[in-house]
């Protein structure tokens, strides 16, 4: 522990009693500014339990019980699956025909993270591979972003399930069963009308050794994901491919609710302060305003507001359209998906506006868990230990939402989500060579931090970074390059027990 | 990584609160250990036991009568069940088979009552403007995605593993298994008294005639032939095997809450204060999440919201009034410590008490410690549930279903269900202060003990040296 100062302090005293056995004058550290008790409540006022166990889809403890009725029917659109169509359940019915996941919580367990596959040739279940032609990406203008082309035969995204029979039972010959807990019927079915998985996603891991400066190792592995069993051909020859996790989902109203002006703040495109770090918001099609508009959701702030990050994902994801996203996840190489019944209902789409609206409201209200083990004398020296080597240069500790006088519990909130929300150069190793509106194929946007130290008890088999390849908070860090070069190196350079230290910080968060 | 962690005292009093709350987990203990959900899940195997009876007749004679008597045996069926649904939401066997919620929720719960069904991929559905004006334009898709179409028109072979493959699956596959399989192919679709859609709703429930399982000459909704595996004796098939799974999977539920096994033991040995609390507030979350998160939100709330007639939980049978009685009843037997038993004969009253329980409950429980004018609130938020969800059922009996009713969210006619969701919520609420007044929840959360030094009101206190 270096630089401290010896300040009074009794009730800190009294806490510290059992721990060290002594009452000892209470340490004051030079190295971090001053811990203010909003950082133990991460989400602000509405801050949730972690009892009895942890789980990221409870309404903030401040959503005013008048809206929770609403709150739990988004969840019920959240959490029930989506079926295929025609049926009886006409609200909920639209999905696919070709999907990845039949409902948000599939993936995003609990509204956290989704599962890793955990050795080379499992299949990735709960992630999505990207896609998009370089060749054809207009140029970057001042006035308007970089459009996306995607794939011809297979769009934005790779769909690796669909509706028809002979994909949910695996007697596709086409497509491999990659579910290995399920039989396999292998009974032939009549083909009239094939309409396969667009394909399947295996990782293959590889060993990718780290030594410390103390000489002490750590092993990492770097996923490769293949496609296997394309349904409809070869994609385009110059098609860029991102495989990405899905993020947790709660906190999403509260990063909401920072003001423009506060994000701007930290933006430095060109480093004018020298330190190494830039910072720049992604400009994004903005579906429901039209025009451009600053990113702020998604692996690459690729998605400008919470209505379209969600509407995007029902789309994307679920095949399930909305007036924001009215295509149906076919093209026009797909005949039999673009033939098959669809769910649309009197509204015009598969999901209305109304439903829509509970699904987006659900997704803002999502409560962010309360500051764990705070005072525990290792977080503390973590704590700075995380300021030391700056981290928080970029995962920026905390804001203050603005007044939203409609949705109370994101209004004027003092929140810690330990982001910027802006674009970073993060390095080679990471970049995924997929460039989406402003965004550099090797800049990915700064995920928050609050809550990380949960995940993996909501979802042991849980990982970290864009394509889940961090298993743990240590090997995330260590990942770390481009941009946060220095900040990595710097906690590279710390003896062992700072090291732990500041891991244990951010699993505190 | 270990995190040292400040020690805990246990007191005399404290030893006493442990031992009030372990009374609670154990109605009945003073005479031997039984749990309401020992009798509970019993009651749901035996009368699931009845319906494959009935399945059995059914198949291998059918006739009106047959099909009556298996779908009053599914009815029959619900009953104890929709009691045990307030034993979810905190890793119990039916959501978990370890206990440990944070290596997936691996129970068979999907498998048993998961819903909305993937009801076009088991059989055949409705193709035209479907339900009057909510959904359009099918008729003119229906030309795609004829891969066999469904199971019940293909050659797959139908068997357990075939339901097992779904709801559980990795992917996640269309919900197939569970009582709504079995509810769908014994009522069929809901669509109106004629069959057909695009007319005005009426009052009856799905319509699925007895001739659908008459194999060979006589079948309809298939080949009309003398020919061996038509659609109509494969529709027999998957209600036994979903019937069977169903049994299956309940039994493990069943089992798995026997006295000496790993769950049972674990949820009930107590030790320390600490121990207790959490399994208070165990099963407090479960009756808390039943009241207002599943069933006011996730099966009524979204019901009205969604302004979509089918949009209940048994929407085939029109059975969802009693789904949202039940549920209410089970919550009010967690805290009362009572099963009365199930109702046999669908009159709406327990008659079958030959596993009732009748012990010390929550509210014993705040008697003895003083909470009196907590247990008086408490009480009085279930009384006022029981009336709303009576009311609703009393309603529903006089002939007019829950689908009919919300036709009209916000309308005269669905005033009960609205009711009920005012009361289940207000419940929820006096069931969160219980955790609240007994410290064992949201406040009491025990993950930063040094907390009390940072005024956390006032955001922009220093705190903590």
């Amino acid at each position: 522990m270096s630089q401290i100062r010896v300040i009074g302090g009794a009730a800190g005293c009294l806490a510290l009693l059992s721990v060290v056995g002594a009452c000892e004058r209470q340490p004051r550290r030079l190295d971090s500014p001053p811990i203010r008790s909003s950082e133990l409540l991460p989400g602000g006022r509405g801050s949730t339990s972690i009892r009895p166990t942890p789980n990221f889809t409870k309404p903030a403890t401040d959503v005013p019980r008048e809206a929770l009725p609403d709150f739990y029917a988004g969840r019920a659109l959240a959490k029930q699956p989506w079926v295929r169509a025609p049926a009886t359940t006409t609200a909920r019915d639209g999905l696919g025909p070709l999907y990845n996941a039949r409902s948000c919580v599939t993936c995003h367990i609990k509204g956290g993270r989704g599962q890793v596959p955990q050795a080379s040739g499992d299949p990735l279940v709960h992630g999505a591979m990207t896609l998009s032609v370089l060749s054809a990406r207009l140029h970057v203008s001042e006035k308007s972003p970089a459009e996306m082309i995607p794939d011809p035969t297979y769009g934005f995204q790779l769909q690796t399930r669909s509706v028809a029979l002979s994909h949910q039972f695996g007697v596709d010959r086409e497509t491999p069963v990659l579910n290995a807990s399920a039989k396999t019927p292998q009974q032939a079915l009549p083909e009239k009308a094939p309409l396969p998985a667009e394909g399947a996603l295996v990782v293959h891991y590889q060993r990718r050794p780290y030594r410390y400066p103390d000489g002490s190792e750590l092993e990492l592995r770097e996923p490769r994901f293949e496609v296997k069993a394309l349904g409809y051909g070869p994609m385009h020859t110059e098609v860029a491919t991102s495989t990405r996790e899905p993020p947790p989902m709660y906190g999403m109203g509260l990063m909401e609710g920072i003001a423009e002006r506060d994000l701007d703040r930290h933006v430095d495109p060109e480093d004018r302060d020298g330190d190494g770090i830039s910072g720049r918001r992604n400009r994004v099609r903005d579906r429901e305003l039209g025009g451009t508009n600053p990113g702020r959701f998604g692996w690459k702030a690729n998605q400008p507001s919470l209505k379209q990050q969600v509407a995007a994902a029902l789309s994307g994801d679920l095949g399930i359209a909305s007036a924001m996203f009215p295509e149906q996840p076919c093209t026009d190489r797909q005949p039999a998906c673009l033939a098959s019944p669809h769910g649309t209902d009197r509204s015009g789409y598969e999901i209305d506006a109304n439903l829509l609206g509970l699904l987006v409201d659900f997704t803002r209200s999502l409560g962010v868990p309360k500051r764990r083990q705070a005072s525990y004398p290792m977080v503390r020296q973590g704590r700075d230990a995380f300021y030391r080597a700056r981290c928080q240069a970029c995962h920026i500790p905390s804001y203050t939402t603005e007044k939203n006088e409609g949705t109370p519990h994101v209004s004027e909130q003092t929140i810690w989500p330990y982001t910027d929300l802006l674009l970073h150069d993060m390095g080679a190793v990471l970049a995924d060579g997929r460039p989406e509106f402003d965004a550099s194929g090797a800049e990915w946007r700064t995920p928050p931090l609050w809550g990380i130290g949960l995940s993996q008890a909501v979802n042991e088999s849980s990982g970290f970074l864009h394509d889940g390849r961090a298993r743990t908070v240590e090997e995330a860090i260590v990942w770390h390059g481009g941009e946060a070069t220095q900040s990595r190196d710097a906690f590279a350079a710390m003896p062992a027990d700072d090291r732990a230290a500041l891991i244990a910080f951010v699993k505190s968060l | 990584m270990t995190i040292a962690r400040p020690r805990r005292t246990t007191t005399r009093a404290a030893t006493t609160q442990a031992a009030g709350i372990r009374a609670v987990m154990t109605p009945g203990a003073t005479t031997r250990p039984k749990l309401p959900m020992t009798s509970l899940n019993t009651d749901s195997v035996s009368t699931v036991e009845a319906l494959q009876t009935a399945i059995d007749d059914l198949v291998a004679a059918p006739s009106g009568d047959t099909l009556a008597a298996a779908r009053e045996a599914w009815l029959v069926a619900r009953e104890p069940y929709g009691q045990t649904e307030v034993y979810r939401f905190r890793a119990s066997p039916i959501d978990d088979t370890n206990y440990d919620p944070s290596d997936g929720e691996d129970g068979p719960e999907g498998n048993i009552n998961a819903w909305p069904l993937g009801e076009a991929l088991i059989d055949y559905v409705v193709r035209g403007d479907d339900f009057g004006v909510d959904e359009l334009d099918v008729s003119g898709q229906s030309v795609g995605l004829d891969d066999g179409s469904n199971i019940i028109n293909s050659d797959l072979e139908i068997d357990v593993e075939l339901l097992q493959n779904t709801a559980t699956a990795d992917d996640e596959r269309d919900v197939i298994a569970g009582y709504h399989a079995i509810e769908f192919l014994l009522w069929g679709q809901d669509v109106n008294m004629n069959g057909s859609a695009g007319t005005p709703r009426d009052n009856t429930p799905g319509q699925r005639p007895f001739t659908d399982f008459v194999n060979g000459v006589g079948c309809t909704n298939g080949p009309n032939t003398a020919d061996d595996a038509t659609p109509c004796e494969r529709r027999g098939e998957y209600l036994k095997v979903a019937t069977e799974d169903l049994l299956t999977n309940l039994t493990t539920v069943r089992d798995a809450w026997a006295e000496g096994e790993p769950y049972r033991t674990a949820f009930t040995t107590v030790d320390t204060l600490e121990e207790a609390k959490d399994r208070l507030l165990e099963i407090l979350t479960g009756m808390g999440t039943l009241s207002e998160g599943e069933l006011a939100g996730e099966r009524m709330q979204i019901a009205l919201s969604a302004n979509s007639q089918e949009d209940e939980h048994s929407c085939f049978s029109d059975n969802t009034h009693r789904d949202i009685f039940l549920n209410a009843e089970g919550v009010s037997n967690s805290y009362f410590g009572v099963y009365a038993g199930y109702d046999s004969d669908l009159d709406s009253t327990d008659d079958v008490s030959t596993r009732a329980v009748d012990g010390y409950g929550i509210d014993d429980y705040l008697e003895d410690i003083g909470q009196t004018s907590l247990a008086t609130d408490v009480a009085a938020a279930f009384a006022a549930t029981t009336a709303d969800v009576t009311a609703l059922d009393a309603t529903v009996r006089g002939g007019t279903p829950i689908d009919v009713l919300i036709t009209e969210p916000s309308g005269d006619a669905a005033e009960p269900m609205r009711d009920s969701i005012v009361s289940l919520n207000a419940q929820s609420a006096l069931i969160a202060r219980i955790a609240t007044d007994l410290d064992i929840g949201d406040a009491s959360d025990v993950v930063d003990p040094d907390a009390s030094e940072c005024d956390t009101t006032d955001p922009t206190t220093e705190c903590g040296g």
